[in-house]
């Protein structure tokens, strides 16, 4: 799904162009400016927490894109599996035992292995089950069929938690401690930095998945062209399949994170951190993953500077505002549309 | 599997939500609220009076489903164990059960409908509901033109029967505006908001407030008015925010506060629009040291109740918290309820469960003055209506003494203080304000 | 199967009739439902759920979503335009009314002049939104739809100034016929003004709607539709045409908001969220895109089920006395089951089952059926139907 031209074996790694680090540089900066203009002697702070939550929406974006990329559907059940996600790792952290920050760092790098791979897997599964029930029979039915069993498919999974588990705030506790550590310059809590980096890695890791192996060329070539993948070879319904394992194991690992940074879960995040999600998604260029972490990123940045400007009241207008601008000047995003055009 | 199971796992949660304040039911029993069975409509053994008497109704419009049960079916349940307490002579009491959510979330339509639902049938006398302000919106226009009495335990918003915001509560009778038909034994939001302002400055002694807001009826009102009198007292507001109810991520926020020199935050709203959320990320920043206030959408419960503001708010948290509840603290009989309730439902009382009571209360007396010999539906309806308007009439319930003032406001104007008590993990009692004497405004 | 064959072949005359007096059978319809669906109500097991006059008040409400439903199918059913922000217009047209008949802004407009100027207010938006934003295609569209539709109640909800933000706009007019008919203002307790009154405008919507759709116009949509590049070739405008669209869809949306809270009497901002969006699309789409009949259909029964079949099946249930079954270890007792807790989880299968036992909506136009059932023997008769048409 990131394939700009089929032509090209590789197309990705060959292809980076110089200008890429210079904006995404340019953007930071810009972005920092921005904030501190408004933010005084909190904007390094703020700039951090801008970053922390927009990889967070990136982490969710990116199953969006994803399923969109290969089957065009926009996954309205995607946002509820990163809920559900979230109520895995309350459910591993709570039976464990765990109450409070772990300063073992030995035991806290286990028991976060656990949490995230657990949830990952648990996740991945359950939506591979939704696809193989709510959506493969649909491959082939009118385009807003499956949109609809999605938002079914998000109704049953919310209320199947709001039943089962709990109808309102669940706290849950944060393993991860809250210190300031001191990296030359720059001062930054534990929390921040590891969610920031762990989830730059697993888009890297995605990246080269995509690019490198031979399931990530299926995917592509499923993306652009499925029955001419079909003919080469290509297995459709399991390279489906893996997709949304792949989704939804994103979703579910962002799930966790939601838990351990923020410190609580409900029933209902789902659908609003989804639609902001697949809003970043659209962004970025939907389809294309690294548009998606770039859509991310820009909705943090924009919900942070809406509060440091003292307008968070109008913060989901501006997010949206800025989406209709943005596709008015850029019809495909902002990185631009990477799968084959098939309108 | 046992589906009732999953209902239990439910039902241990609770959450106050809406425009609402709390009732009178002594905070720290308006803990558990199930969402379990029975449901008044299916076990009430309304009026088991043996003696057949007149067949009448008592209709109760509530959100009963969805996110919102924790709300309503406590609050049913209060006029159910009204019912089998009291007895009228002559008749034979049955409940009218309406649901006003829909999706999960009360709707206002939906509410108007069940009102004219109850409406149309002659036997309903009287009507125990709405909880939230939006639906009363939708439904005061029907219940005056219908000429149903109706009793809300939970609205709290002055709009409803004051003039609020510059706009008369007659637009919202425009069949008959000037009869009565909608009464209510909560609060309004404004003597909250002075509370907390009154708590801000004299209590906690704190001079400079950082005020925020849900951007819903209830949090966005209180707050307005603790900016309005915290500023009256000599206080200074440093910033006036509005933080959307369905935010999550409350840090930048918290972090802004640090530049901002405020000794005291005042956040209107309730626990579910993430007001302990707030908290606990503002003890992850280490800013616990600034007291939060906030209205009864915190004082839910105890630290040890799951999905209450102090149990979200964390262990670091919960320290210097205050909170007000828009009633009395020292209701008469408080145990006695509280045990009754625990027989009927085994579960605790709700925070509107003796809010409705009293409701109920008021519809049982007004039958009993006005219903001998009276066996025209019509007639006994415009009667219960009539003398529930009328100001003269004292009612003794379980929220203790009141009367209703011309617009339908309860005479109890008093409004309990409370903070963290660090032993108890739990809301502890302060003081009670009665505003009767020196109204705010 | 040949039984079947030949009872088709005996409604054809009847039906090529109404086929080609759509205005007529459009009347006939409304009169029928006018007059005989207040009387089922009447029957068992409805009247279980409340008497007639409950359920008229229901039927008054739910023509509000059969009147969003049939507007949002010109816009997602013909033109292929997928719309996540319907109620956006729907808000507008609300707040229109709120702003010409309240006491507000002191003006008092009727409710029969509020009509052309809620939709018109609302055509205008429908105008400004899609003028910059129609040359987006699929999904693009649909975000922007859907941001829009988040905004206007953020913006309703802010702008405290103008719409008294989260308290609302109260004390609305309710219509008026000023003694015509003996009739005065509707008031807030007689549901078959309000029911008569839907009636009529739905009918009126579905005359201009299935004329529209018959004509050039309709034609380009559909081809649109089908494909844009091609109909861009053979001619059409395809801007001007798509934004026609999506005008029209917003106009009936905006006489559906005005209608709506002349009802109510009370407008505010979260009435209008995404969940009513997704409620219209889900009508439209499990109806069946782009029949209007069909899509009428679907509304009235989805609106039902949320507002009466959830609702009520639990007393329902619990009135069948279904005795207990054990069986063994396990007891079911469903008549214990607070089917209350369960009604969401409920609607999202029925979704879910409606949408994978008829993909193409409960009552599809026939072209799309012939779309999806190309290798069936019914093919040959559809196509027979189809050269029928005028």
């Amino acid at each position: 799904m990131t394939a700009a031209t089929p032509s090209v074996a590789r197309p990705r790694m060959r292809m980076i162009p110089w200008r890429a680090p210079v904006a995404v540089v340019a953007a930071l900066v810009i972005s920092y400016l921005v904030i501190a203009n408004a933010a005084g002697a909190q904007a390094q702070e703020q700039f951090i927490n801008a970053l922390t939550i927009g990889a967070l929406y990136a982490l969710i974006a990116l199953g969006y894109t994803m399923v969109y990329g290969i089957i065009e559907l926009i996954n309205f059940a995607h946002g509820e599996i990163f809920m559900c996600g979230s109520f895995v790792a309350w459910w591993l952290i709570t039976t464990m035992g765990f109450t409070g920050t772990i300063h073992d760092l030995p035991i806290l790098v286990i028991v976060l292995v656990v949490v995230f791979l657990v949830s990952m897997l648990v996740m991945g599964v359950v939506g591979v089950i939704i696809e193989r029930f709510a959506y493969r029979r649909l491959r082939n039915a009118p385009r807003l069929a499956p949109l609809i069993t999605a938002i079914g498919v998000s109704f049953i999974l919310q209320n199947l938690v709001f039943v089962g588990i709990s109808n309102s705030i669940v706290k849950v506790p944060q393993l991860i401690p809250f210190d300031l550590l001191q990296i030359g310059p720059l001062a930054i809590r534990e929390i921040n930095l590891f969610v920031i980096v762990f989830a730059v890695a697993l888009m890297i890791a995605l990246q080269l998945f995509i690019t490198r192996t031979r399931l990530g060329t299926a995917m592509r070539s499923t993306a652009m062209d499925r029955e001419a993948a079909q003919l080469m070879g290509v297995n459709i319904n399991s390279t489906i399949a893996i997709t949304f394992f792949i989704g939804s194991a994103l979703a579910g690992a962002a799930g966790v994170v939601q838990t351990q940074y923020l410190g609580n879960t409900v029933f209902n995040i789902g659908f609003q951190s989804g639609l902001k999600a697949f809003t970043a998604a659209v962004l970025g260029g939907i389809g294309n993953t690294t548009g998606a972490a770039v859509g991310g990123f820009v909705i943090g940045f924009l919900e942070v500077t809406s509060s440091v400007y003292g307008i968070g009241r109008w913060s989901e207008a501006i997010v949206f505002g800025a989406l209709v601008v943005v596709l008015i000047f850029r019809p495909n995003g902002i990185l631009g549309q990477q799968l084959a055009d098939r309108a | 599997m046992n589906l009732r199971n999953l209902g239990a796992l439910a039902g241990t949660v609770i959450l106050v939500a809406g425009a609402c304040s709390s009732g009178a039911a002594s905070p720290t029993a308006t803990a558990v609220t199930p969402v379990v069975t029975p449901t008044p409509a299916a076990s009430a053994p309304a009026a088991s009076a043996p003696a057949a008497g007149i067949a009448v109704k008592i209709g109760i419009e509530l959100p009963m489903t969805g996110g919102e049960a924790p709300n309503g079916v406590p609050t049913a349940n209060g006029v159910a164990l009204a019912l089998s307490k009291i007895q009228v002579p002559g008749f034979t009491i049955t409940i009218e059960q309406e649901d006003d959510a829909l999706n999960g979330t009360h709707d206002p339509p939906t509410g108007a409908a069940n009102m004219q639902k109850l409406a149309n049938d002659p036997s309903v006398l009287f009507v125990v509901g709405p909880y939230n302000s939006s639906v009363a919106q939708a439904e005061i226009p029907v219940s005056n033109a219908a000429g149903l009495m109706q009793c809300s335990p939970a609205n709290t918003n002055p709009g409803l029967t004051q003039t609020w915001g510059g706009v008369d509560p007659k637009t919202l009778r425009p069949t008959n505006p000037d009869k009565i038909a909608y009464v209510r034994v909560a609060t309004t939001d404004d003597l909250q908001g002075a509370a907390g302002a009154d708590i801000a400055y004299n209590v906690a002694g704190k001079k400079s407030a950082y005020v925020a807001d849900d951007t819903e009826t209830y949090g966005k009102g209180i707050a307005d008015v603790f900016a309005t009198n915290f500023t009256k007292l000599g206080g200074t507001v440093v910033k006036r925010d509005g933080i959307p109810d369905k935010t999550t991520d409350f840090t930048s926020y918290v972090t802004a506060l640090k530049g901002l020199n405020a000794d005291y935050v005042y956040y209107g709203g309730v626990t579910t629009s993430g007001l302990g959320i707030f908290r606990s990320q503002m003890a992850s920043q280490q800013l616990a040291t600034i007291p939060f206030g906030g209205g009864d959408g915190i004082v839910d419960g105890s630290a040890a109740t799951a999905s209450s503001f102090l149990n979200v708010a964390g262990a670091d948290g919960d320290a210097n918290t205050y909170g007000t509840v828009a009633g009395p603290h020292d209701i008469p009989n408080a145990a006695q309820f509280t045990s009754d309730y625990k027989a009927m439902f085994s579960a605790d009382p709700g925070a509107y469960s003796a809010a409705a009571y009293a409701c109920t209360q008021v519809f049982l007396q007004a039958l009993k003055a006005v219903g001998t010999g009276v066996t025209d539906m019509a007639a006994l309806r415009e009667a219960v209506r009539a003398y529930v308007a009328t100001p003269a009439n004292s009612y003794d319930s379980a929220l203790g003494t009141f009367s209703f003032d011309a617009n339908g406001d309860t005479s109890q104007k008093i409004v309990s203080y409370y903070a963290f008590d660090a032993t108890t993990k739990a809301w502890k009692f302060l003081s009670q304000r009665d505003f009767t004497a020196n109204p705010v405004q | 199967m040949s039984g079947a064959r030949q009872l088709t072949r005996l409604l054809d005359r009847p039906r090529a009739f109404l086929r080609l007096h759509q205005s007529l059978t459009v009347i006939i319809s409304a009169a029928l439902v006018l007059t005989v669906l207040p009387y089922i109500a009447t029957w068992y097991p409805f009247n279980g759920f409340g008497v007639q006059k409950d359920w008229v008040g229901g039927f008054a409400d739910a023509g509000v979503f059969v009147l969003l439903a049939v507007g949002l199918n010109v816009v997602v059913g013909l033109a292929g335009l997928l719309d996540l922000g319907y109620a956006a217009f729907f808000a507008i047209g609300a707040y229109t009314y709120a702003y010409g008949a309240s006491s507000f802004t002191g003006l008092h407009i009727p409710f029969w002049i509020m009509l052309v100027i809620g939709a018109a207010v609302a055509a205008l938006f429908g105008l400004l939104l899609g003028a910059p934003t129609l040359r987006l295609r699929g999904d693009y569209l649909a975000i922007v739809t859907l941001g829009f539709g988040e905004i206007v109640p953020v913006v309703i909800l802010n702008a405290d100034a103008y719409t008294r933000g989260t308290n609302g706009i109260t004390g609305l007019a309710q219509p008026d016929l000023y003694g015509l008919l003996g009739i005065n203002g509707f008031g807030f307790t007689n549901p078959y003004l309000y029911f008569g009154t839907v009636v009529v405008i739905v009918a009126i919507a579905f005359i201009f709607l299935q004329r529209l759709q018959d004509s050039r116009i309709g034609r380009a949509w559909v081809a649109i539709r089908e494909d844009e590049l091609a109909a861009a070739s053979m001619g059409i405008n395809t801007v001007s045409t798509k934004l026609l669209a999506f005008a029209i869809g917003a106009t009936t949306s905006g006489l559906a908001g005005v209608f709506y809270a002349s009802k109510l009497g009370v407008v505010s901002p979260d009435q209008f969220g995404f969940t009513v969006s997704f409620t219209v699309l889900a009508m439209v789409v499990l109806g069946g895109m782009g029949n209007i009949w069909g899509v009428a259909a679907g509304a009235f029964v989805i609106f039902e089920i949320q507002h009466q079949g959830l609702k009520q099946l639990g007393a329902f249930i619990q009135g069948l006395n279904v005795p207990v079954v054990t069986l063994g270890p396990l007891k079911i007792d469903i008549g214990s089951i607070n089917f209350i807790n369960y009604q969401y989880l409920l609607y999202g299968l029925a979704l879910v089952t409606m949408m994978l036992l008829r993909p193409e909506g409960l009552f599809p136009s026939r072209r799309r059926r012939l779309e999806l059932h190309e290798d069936t023997d019914e093919v040959a008769e559809l196509l027979a139907d189809e050269m029928l048409e005028p």
